[in-house]
């Protein structure tokens, strides 16, 4: 009897430990010793951002917390973190269950599909009534970079995010490679920025340094470097080849004047002279130029660069706090956009930014609202770029001293908004599914290239094989489409 | 009162079954019929629409994926023959450590499925890239299913080594029978109903394999992996508005099984092997 005693006294200790540890029981706690009135409204943010993530993540959420709790007394601010992969059900299942958060981030990835379902409350009663606020807590269109303010909006007009960050894909440079090579050629030297005085800024790529496919294949090939044996000592180039598909492949797209799909969603456009040329030039670096690491579906591009093996690599413009973090302070990169192919016309990149959004069965409109604006404003966007090291979606955020002392602090910056700037809308619409039938393709595409070419692969021709994977994606708009409208209907809105 | 004790007894679980599974399997057989979002509910009569497209439509990838499925059942079913019985007889004749070794081979199956898919995926990674190659990446995935079945199989296989009388086998060494005839006259013939547990468990378990894919390949390289569970997930949950016709795949997925376990079962219908 005693010892079955111990035991359950045992199993009650460990319990309350797991809850306590676990933050289960931290409000009722709290709400015991806490000599301060309850507030009168608890926001619930939903984010797939973590304060356990690292210790800037933490310090962010605390500040912007605090910050915004002091200026709005009666707001007590709930965060709770659902797993990228997960928002679209656990959101979903929320809002079925009538407990949806009241504000949340919103990827660009779900916010068109979101607001279809009509899970998001319009904000453009709200944006009128901003447009009287000054101009730092101002979050009308007028005060972002154009390419922010387009995954925001409907094509009526409706808008319902408002942007939190502006991300693009990139080219990112190892310029310790680069200086490398530029001592013994002059095209290298080339990419560099050069001073006033003509010397050479080593910290700095020049935004169009490149300035066709041709000259990036040219220049991919000489950072290439090879052992007596034939093997990969340095590779110009990485190309991600297992999975990468459309995110890989749309800012090449982009940058040969192609589109991925139109604004509508209900129809893709890639697999046109545009898309063949771009999936064919990046098969070619891979399998005749040589310029690139075999595929490796257990190696990822960034872990390759971040070991120096790699002198070139495509990610998002939000990747240099990342590269830093994880390679201990290391900040000898740079950015560029994509130069132009042979039917494009200028850098070009695809651009996208995250936003947050109001549910639309949030009942304290009024102060997600104030929440919205205080995070979209510019006091928010400086506070993520202090802690998190973002570059805003704002414009006024550019002309900050804070953002020219991040430009002096990490070059790497230097070419962010004009590559933000360059870019066409990143593909928007059900993209996972589009994915499912599109990224197989181009996966198939990349890895048996050879024999494509020769007649004798899965598909007659990278022609073939495209138009495929866009009739697919057709397939996965028209349904989408279909399934829009009957939602409208039975909202009474079709 | 005394009647009524054992269904009491059983009713808590009962309940829980019909809830979360007949119930659940009800709705699921309903919304394959209609165009059904899980966000907004049934929202249009599609009466076979979703099984058409699922069987007949040029973009379904229920035909590839079901060929996968099938292939990853069949190297997980003869692999997990090969090791799971010897295993147990090697066990079965260990005189030291038995439950040692039991305990160890067992380890697998209660080791949660994303770990062993995460350390193998690295696994796989040294060894030779088995997961970047479109005609190995299945392979490698059975490979898996089978290493952390093993065990589990291998102590059913024990039970079932434990009910053959000794009397069989003392009297076949003493007509002069060898290990090769004890085994094949014997042992297997009375393992017969073990078998046939063992070989439905596997083929329904392998048929529903999920997380090895969804954590190791995505269903990649080229759609090699891409099993009939993961293009469900996929459909039901990534997907707008697809829950009814990922629903039909699930039905689908149902039949299929449904005729394996029947066809297996045919063939190895239980029958008195050697009379008592």
């Amino acid at each position: 009897m005693r010892a079955r005693l111990a035991l359950l006294l045992l199993g009650t200790l460990l319990l309350a430990v797991v809850f306590l540890r676990a933050g289960l029981t931290r409000g009722f706690i709290d709400s015991l010793f806490s000599d301060q009135p309850a507030r009168a409204v608890q926001l619930r943010v939903w984010d797939w951002w973590s304060a356990a993530s690292n210790e800037e993540y933490g310090r962010y959420f605390d500040a912007v917390e605090q910050t915004f709790e002091a200026r709005n007394p009666d707001v007590n601010v709930v965060y709770q973190v659902v797993p990228f992969g997960n928002y679209v059900q656990k959101l979903s299942t929320a809002m079925v269950g009538d407990t949806p958060p009241d504000v949340f981030q919103s990827s660009v990835y779900w916010a068109e599909g979101f607001y279809h379902r009509g899970m998001l409350r319009p904000l453009n009663d709200l944006l009128a009534e901003n447009e009287r606020a000054s101009p730092p807590e101002r979050v009308t269109e007028e005060m972002f970079l154009p390419p922010a303010w387009r995954h925001n909006r409907a094509q009526d007009g409706t808008v319902f995010g408002v942007p939190q960050i502006i991300d693009a894909e990139c080219l990112i440079w190892n310029l310790d490679i680069l200086e490398r090579e530029a001592a013994h050629d002059d095209a290298i030297r080339d990419l560099f920025v050069r001073r006033e005085d003509n010397s050479i800024d080593y910290a700095h790529l020049r935004f169009d340094a490149l300035t066709s496919w041709d000259h990036f294949r040219s220049v991919t090939r000489k950072l290439t470097r090879r052992r007596a044996d034939g093997a990969l000592e340095q590779a110009g180039f990485v190309i991600n080849g297992y999975g990468g598909g459309a995110g890989m492949f749309s800012p090449w797209l982009s940058s040969n004047g192609g589109r991925y799909q139109d604004a509508a969603g209900t129809r893709a456009t890639f697999a046109g002279e545009a898309g063949v040329e771009a999936m064919r030039f990046l098969a070619r670096l891979y399998w005749e130029d040589r310029v690139c690491p075999p595929f490796r579906r257990q190696i990822t591009d960034a872990e390759l660069f971040q070991e120096g093996k790699v002198a070139c690599m495509v990610a998002g413009t939000w990747s240099g706090k990342d590269i830093m973090r994880n390679t201990l302070g290391w900040k000898h990169f740079s950015k560029t956009a994509f130069p132009p192919g042979p039917l494009g016309d200028g850098q070009k990149t695809v651009t996208w930014g995250n936003m947050l959004v109001i549910s639309r069965r949030c009942e304290q409109v009024d102060a997600a609202w104030r929440y919205v604006q205080f995070v979209c404003g510019l006091e928010g966007n400086l506070l993520r770029s202090r802690i998190l090291g973002y570059n805003g979606p704002r414009l006024d955020f550019y002309r900050t001293e804070q953002w020219h002392r991040a430009m002096a602090e990490r070059p790497y910056l230097a070419n962010v908004k004009n590559i933000c700037l360059a870019g066409e809308k990143l593909r928007h619409t059900e993209i996972i599914a589009v994915n499912h039938q599109v990224n197989p393709i181009i996966e198939t595409v990349l890895l048996r290239f050879p024999r494509i070419e020769a007649g004798k692969g899965p598909y007659p021709s990278i022609e073939a094989a495209l138009q495929e994977a866009e009739r697919n994606a057709n397939g996965v708009f028209r349904r989408y489409n279909k399934q829009v409208a009957r939602w409208l209907e039975k909202r009474g809105e079709g | 009162m005394r009647c009524l004790a054992p269904y009491l007894y059983i009713a808590p679980v009962f309940a829980v079954t019909i809830v979360f599974s007949f119930v659940a399997m009800g709705i699921s057989l309903v919304a394959s019929v209609y165009h059904y979002d899980a966000f907004a509910g049934a929202s249009e009569f599609a009466g076979l629409e979703n099984y058409r497209r699922a069987l007949f439509a040029d973009d379904s990838t229920f035909w590839l994926s079901l060929r996968n499925t099938a292939f990853y059942s069949a190297m997980c079913l003869v692999g997990v023959l090969l090791t799971a019985l010897p295993l147990a007889l090697l066990c079965q004749r260990a005189r030291r450590f038995q439950a040692l070794f039991r305990t160890l081979y067992f380890l697998p199956s209660i080791t949660p499925g994303v770990i062993l898919a995460l350390v193998f995926y690295h696994i796989f990674g040294v060894w030779g890239q088995l997961l970047d190659t479109a005609w190995t990446s299945l392979p490698a995935l059975a490979l898996l299913g089978v290493w952390s079945g093993a065990g589990y199989n291998m102590v059913i296989f024990l039970a079932g080594l434990s009910e053959i009388p000794p009397q069989f086998y003392e009297a076949a060494q003493i007509d002069g029978a060898g290990r090769a005839q004890q085994f094949r006259h014997i042992t297997v013939p009375l393992l017969r109903n073990t078998l046939v547990f063992v070989m439905v468990m596997t083929i329904i378990g392998s048929f529903q394999v999920f997380t090895s894919v969804y954590i190791m390949t995505g269903g990649g390289p080229e759609r090699s992996t891409e099993v009939i569970a993961y293009t469900i997930f996929i459909n039901a949950f990534a997907v707008a508005g697809q829950m009814g016709y990922a629903s039909a795949l699930a039905w689908l997925l149902f039949a299929v099984v449904f005729v394996f376990v029947l066809i297996q079962m045919r063939i190895f219908r239980s029958r008195r092997i050697y009379d008592e």
